[in-house]
């Protein structure tokens, strides 16, 4: 792929205004509270937007276009059963807890619900992930700038970095948020024309329809058993490992997606975020999955539309996006594209370093190392952080290089400490029988549940470290059902040590319990301002896409 | 000043000169089939345009400058 000056024109002027937007946002920002924070004083469009940019890094643009090409439609149950639904629930039923409760990150939630070790052990968990998710998002970029523009390993580390680093210490959470919003518009605008003009060659959706394996343009045909749809899960383990554990896990609980809305100017805007998201991200697969399916209709028509093998021989689904965009794109949109693909990283690596500014401040260093410092010292704290956080990334990214396989172990034991997160917060906002022994204990034996699972299954070659009991279809079966199985575990051990240890106080728990939290009355009859109306909304829309591609 | 701070403004300054260069660019370009870049830089112009007119609007829900 070459570009031209054109593309390097808007390249440029993207770096442009990310950095432009930091250097303004710089007066701003006075105090620990305003960097790390916001000062809670962003507004509804924007921390709704922000809300879905923060998930909408690498992962999202070039790996769902993947999974499109690799299963088909039933990727979209990532978003209309796997992210959909929990956005709701965590608008209507947990922001009030989360924004009532004055907790400033959700690690201090669990300490003002449970007790101190359950959020340091988050806290810990927390920020190691961040910062390495941080860091596998610029190994991502470079490794990609390398294959498609044969730009230098080392030079896109740098550069991205640099660029992230001078707006997050310039500006911090609220220059993040700022260029998150303006990278969802631009990778929205910059690969939308991409899916017309695919669609355009391949000949409509009826060109779709006649090239692509009917099996591939469904969600919910096949899933009776694994072995009757592309990606081999089965309705059970998606409804309940992806839909309800992963789902809620990742939406209701994981700090970096939360804290967008937690930075609200009043608790309605803060349960509002979540479900306003929530609307755009119901058409995100048209922007996101729909070119991996295009390119399976491309294929069948036209040469050149192939994908490239990887190391293992193994065709690689990852290239789905950046093939895409080399043949469809002529030079001035091309460079709109890339510098999308690079919004996506440097949106993924943003928001998991303010993340981790956020959580090391306020609930590692102030909690355990300077409790009762100023604000412009935690001012102070939080942009060393973030030079840290930087340097920590990029070292991972260069490590990453070296030992692969080594990330990819980390991923793994990141994936089973989420695993049982959310059964502990379940239980804890709706039972206020639950003690903090029980939480803390809970989750470590959830988590354990997840390892054992792994090493007692096989899925793809992977897994069973023990003993291979159960093979499952997939690597994404595997995933569902740890997930289920995990939660599950720390649901009944939570539930169980809470019956033998002592609660907390009620007067405690007001506030931070539902049943020992006065109803807020919306004085807004408004539907449009009411969050319960709204999420009914985006449900129903959900629903109708279910049973139109079914 | 106050105007910079405002992200609509910003979003549609970016927009706005991207839709530019890309009309620029499709119009004047010798390279053959500029007709993609012609009409995303008429999109991205109308996109950038209404995102300052929105910029110019008081919305009095917005407790800020934002």
């Amino acid at each position: 792929m070459h570009l031209h000056y054109i593309d390097y024109a808007v390249i440029a002027l993207y770096f442009l205004f990310v950095v432009g937007v930091g250097f303004l946002l710089k007066k701003k920002i006075k105090t620990g509270n305003d960097f790390l924070m916001s000062n809670r004083s962003i507004p509804l469009w924007i921390t709704s937007l922000a809300f879905i940019s923060a998930n909408l890094g690498a992962q999202e643009v070039l790996g769902m276009a993947a999974s499109g090409s690799k299963y088909g439609f039933y990727t979209a149950h990532y978003y209309w059963l796997g992210a959909v639904i929990a956005m709701v629930f965590l608008g209507v039923f947990m922001m009030p807890f989360y924004y009532g409760s004055k907790a400033r990150s959700v690690p201090e939630y669990l300490k003002l619900r449970f007790d101190e070790k359950t959020r340091t052990f988050n806290a810990l968990s927390f920020a190691v992930m961040t910062v390495f998710s941080s860091g596998i998002s610029l190994y991502a970029l470079a490794m990609l700038m390398q294959a498609i523009l044969g730009w230098d390993f080392s030079f896109s580390i740098w550069m991205a970095a640099g660029i992230v680093l001078i707006y997050t210490f310039l500006g911090g959470l609220t220059s993040a948020v700022y260029n998150e919003v303006l990278q969802f518009f631009l990778i929205v605008l910059g690969i939308a024309p991409l899916v017309f003009i695919g669609l355009h060659k391949a000949g409509g959706w009826e060109g779709i329809v006649h090239n692509v394996d009917n099996i591939k343009l469904h969600l919910w045909k096949g899933m009776d058993h694994a072995s009757n749809n592309p990606m081999g899960v089965d309705a059970l383990s998606l409804v309940f490992g992806l839909g309800f554990v992963l789902a809620f896990g990742y939406w209701c609980t994981d700090f970096l997606v939360v804290q967008r809305a937690m930075i609200s100017h009043n608790q309605n805007a803060a349960q509002r975020t979540p479900i306003i998201a929530a609307f755009p991200k119901i058409f995100m697969p048209l922007i996101v999955i729909l070119p991996g399916i295009i390119i399976l209709a491309l294929q069948k028509q036209f040469t050149g539309f192939e994908l490239p093998t990887n190391a293992e021989g193994a065709v690689d689904y990852n290239m789905t996006l950046p093939v895409m965009l080399s043949k469809l794109y002529p030079s001035g949109i091309l460079g709109v594209g890339i510098t999308a693909l690079i919004a996506s990283f440097m949106s993924g690596m943003a928001g998991n370093v303010t993340a981790f500014n956020t959580v090391w401040t306020f609930d590692i260093y102030q909690s355990h190392i300077n409790r009762n410092a100023s604000e412009k010292h935690y001012y102070y704290v939080g942009k060393v952080t973030t030079v840290a956080g930087i340097l920590i990334s990029i070292a991972t990214a260069y490590f990453t290089r070296r030992f692969n396989n080594i990330m990819d172990l980390l991923q793994l034991v990141f994936s089973f400490v989420n695993a049982p997160l959310f059964a502990t917060f379940f239980l804890g906002m709706f039972w206020k029988r639950t003690t903090g022994h029980a939480a803390f204990w809970g989750l470590l034996s959830g988590t354990g549940a997840a390892a054992l699972t792994h090493g007692l299954t096989v899925a793809e070659g992977k897994g069973g470290w023990i003993t291979n009991l159960h093979t499952f279809y997939s690597g994404t079966s595997q995933a569902f059902n740890i997930a289920w199985i995990a939660f599950t575990v720390c649901f009944i051990m939570t539930a169980l040590i809470s019956l033998f240890t002592r609660p907390k106080p009620n007067e405690q728990l007001v506030g931070l319990v539902y049943s020992l939290t006065p109803r807020q009355k919306d004085k807004s009859k408004a539907w449009y301002k009411n969050p319960f109306w709204l999420g009914i909304i985006v449900l129903l829309i959900t629903l109708i896409f279910n049973i139109i591609f079914y | 000043m106050n105007k910079l701070f405002d992200l609509r403004f910003v979003i549609g300054c970016f927009f706005l000169i991207v839709g530019i260069l890309l009309l620029l660019y499709g119009f004047f370009s010798s390279a053959t089939d500029q007709s993609v870049n012609r009409w995303c830089g008429g999109i991205f112009t109308l996109f950038g345009l209404i995102m300052l007119l929105l910029s110019y609007r008081r919305n009095t829900n917005d407790p800020g400058p934002h």
